[in-house]
């Protein structure tokens, strides 16, 4: 599904990424773990299509296509979904507004028909209740006032109302208490594992695995993944650290 | 025609544009706009052509046209003639007031006048349309408890737009107005409210949309001179290509006007680099016992919101277009009536659409989904 050959990228001119190499397939959730600054969430942006994040070299295909050469909304239309670490407040704008926008933009791209108004307040009604999110937070502008879990919590609605192919969660453990890291898990699980959908799982820690278990695990270090294995490999940096591993 | 216009060197002009004022009014005259530009309320309503009464098109009830002054400003004086006015009697609430000044080119001048008696309502919607020199001064008079809300939209294609507003607010009265600039045409707001009785609320705000070349500026100066006085100057600027808009705001608190609660938030956008937006936050105040929040800012939209919209499908050009219409709402907010307040967002839409080359979607309603 998605195929990172040797990726280059930087950023003001320093390189982050350099010369990472990934393969996900349908059906997998792949977990990526790293020490500060090792180049993550840089990942998680050049894949998203964020202005500033310069590939200088390699590529990523997606289904196929070359995801580099679309613009950030149409990753999004193709099925490309960023979970971002710290998700931006916007004043004025209600997240059911918001949502609506932009499930019905991508729905053009692809050429669908737009929801209505009520075809779209179901789904998203019904979002919010799987995510045990109040629903007059739908009616509030988005993010502004959420506290870090329910900014969370509102990406993984946002998630399922989108419903995308692949998904890149940046961090979305940080911020969560345990209840709130076990509704994001099962969210997680239940939007995204499907045969024919995929997982990138970026994060610090062990403990959101132990909700959705990753089919593999790397370890990315200084732009590259330097080691990858399976489930026990994420145990394995919880006990030892990055340091010895990373090496 | 020699019209004696301000210069920019004169501090409350500098950033006024005479020149465009004068090439307004040379403008020739012609046909007069045919559109419905009433909004679909009930009441009272009055099509001014060139500031002259189409009496085919209009239904005074409340409203009189009477030999008015323009006062001693130097726009306002201009106007002094036949004018429309406003009087209603103490308690007494009018009907909405809708008047439509089209102009069709040259320069035309009208005076207003609008007096409330002690407890009396009344509500006004103003709409600009055409080109050419629309000059407009408008004396505000209201007795204790007296409550008046004004909305004006300017929307004229061409040429130049300018309000002299002066307003007296007596004892426990209110005052809302409420000004769009968001047609293509120039201009000018010269506002002087003075909150003369005591437990009195002023509102003078609204926002400037400019594109292009244009220009667009308000100066305006709200004095507080009794107790426990209240006034909000909300107001917001969005300038696109390589256009300016200009907002300078007084605050003027007397020595006896203790308690009084005044906030200013002046806050510009920045669609283009190349574009420009003056803000001149004053506050001047001489009573010791006083609240006066305020703030000016000016910046570009946030580019994380831009990332965050588009990295769920929202396309660069939409993504402003939402994020710009939420920044000018707030504006809007204190517009009660919702019919006016629709249209105001709707204005600002129109305007957004072609600036930013976006379709919106009707907000809250069906549709969307339609990209650039």
């Amino acid at each position: 599904m998605l195929k990172i050959e040797n990726l280059h990228a930087e950023i003001d001119g320093k390189e982050i990424l350099k010369g990472l190499s990934l393969t996900a397939n349908a059906g997998e959730v792949h977990a990526i773990m790293g020490p500060n600054g090792a180049g993550k969430s840089t990942l998680g942006y050049v894949l998203g299509g964020r202005p500033g994040y310069e590939v200088t070299s390699g590529s990523v295909t997606f289904d196929g296509v070359d995801l580099l050469e679309l613009e950030a909304h149409e990753r999004a239309a193709a099925g490309v979904f960023l979970g971002f670490q710290y998700p931006v407040e916007i004043p004025g704008v209600s997240n059911v507004q918001f949502l609506r926008e932009a499930l019905n933009a991508q729905r053009a791209t692809r050429d669908e028909k737009a929801l209505s108004g009520g075809e779209f307040l179901k789904l998203a009604r019904a979002q919010a209740d799987l995510l045990g999110m109040d629903y007059d937070m739908l009616k509030r502008p988005v993010n502004v006032g959420f506290s870090g879990g329910e900014k969370k919590r509102n990406e993984m609605v946002q998630m399922g109302i989108v419903n995308p192919k692949f998904a890149i969660l940046d961090e979305t453990d940080s911020g969560l208490d345990i209840d709130a890291l076990r509704v994001v898990g099962d969210g997680i699980n239940r939007i995204m594992r499907a045969p024919d959908k995929a997982v990138l799982l970026i994060t610090h820690y062990q403990r959101l695995l132990d909700y959705v278990e990753p089919d593999f695990v790397h370890v990315l270090a200084d732009g590259r993944i330097v080691r990858s294995g399976g489930k026990e490999l994420a145990q394995q940096l919880e006990s030892e650290g990055y340091v010895g591993i990373a090496a | 025609m020699l019209l004696d216009l301000p210069s920019t060197r004169e501090e409350s002009w500098r950033w006024g544009d005479p020149a465009a004022i004068a090439a307004a009014a040379g403008l020739p005259r012609g046909e007069a706009l045919a559109g419905a530009w009433f909004l679909d309320l009930e009441g009272a309503r009055a099509v001014f052509v060139d500031g002259v009464l189409d009496e085919g098109r209009s239904d005074l009830r409340h409203v009189a046209i009477a030999p008015l002054e323009g006062g001693e400003h130097v726009l306002g004086r201009r106007t002094t003639g036949n004018g429309w006015s406003l009087r209603v009697d103490a308690n007494a609430s009018a009907e909405l007031i809708q008047i439509v000044h089209i102009s069709t080119g040259g320069d035309n001048q009208l005076p207003a006048e609008i007096v409330l008696a002690g407890g009396a309502q009344a509500s006004v919607v103003e709409t600009y349309v055409g080109t050419g020199w629309s000059n407009r001064s408008t004396r505000i008079t209201l007795g204790a408890g007296a409550k008046l809300t004004r909305a004006v939209r300017l929307l004229q294609a061409s040429g130049f737009v300018s309000l002299r507003d002066e307003a007296e607010v007596g004892a426990g009265a209110s005052l809302i107005v409420t000004v769009l600039g968001a047609g293509d045409a120039g201009t000018r707001i010269d506002g002087a409210i003075t909150v003369s009785g005591d437990d009195a609320f002023a509102e003078y705000g609204g926002a400037l949309l400019t594109r292009n070349a244009q220009k667009q500026e308000c100066a305006l100066s709200v004095r507080h001179a009794a107790l426990n006085g209240q006034s909000k100057q909300i107001w917001r600027a969005v300038a696109a290509d390589t256009s300016t808009a200009s907002l300078a705001a007084r605050v003027e608190v007397a020595r006896d006007a203790q308690k009084t609660d005044g906030v200013q938030s002046l806050r510009g956008l920045l669609l283009k680099r190349t574009a420009t937006v003056n803000l001149k936050p004053e506050l001047e105040i001489f009573a010791d016992d006083v609240k006066c929040a305020h703030g000016a800012t000016v910046g570009e939209l946030d580019q994380r919101a831009l990332f965050y919209m588009q990295s769920r499908g929202i396309p660069h050009a939409k993504a402003q277009a939402l994020l710009t219409r939420a920044f000018v709402g707030d504006a809007f907010a204190q517009i009660a009536d919702e019919t006016v307040r629709d249209a105001f967002v709707a204005d600002a839409d129109a305007w957004l659409e072609a600036a930013l080359s976006a379709p919106l979607p009707l907000a809250g309603g069906a549709g969307g989904g339609a990209s650039s």
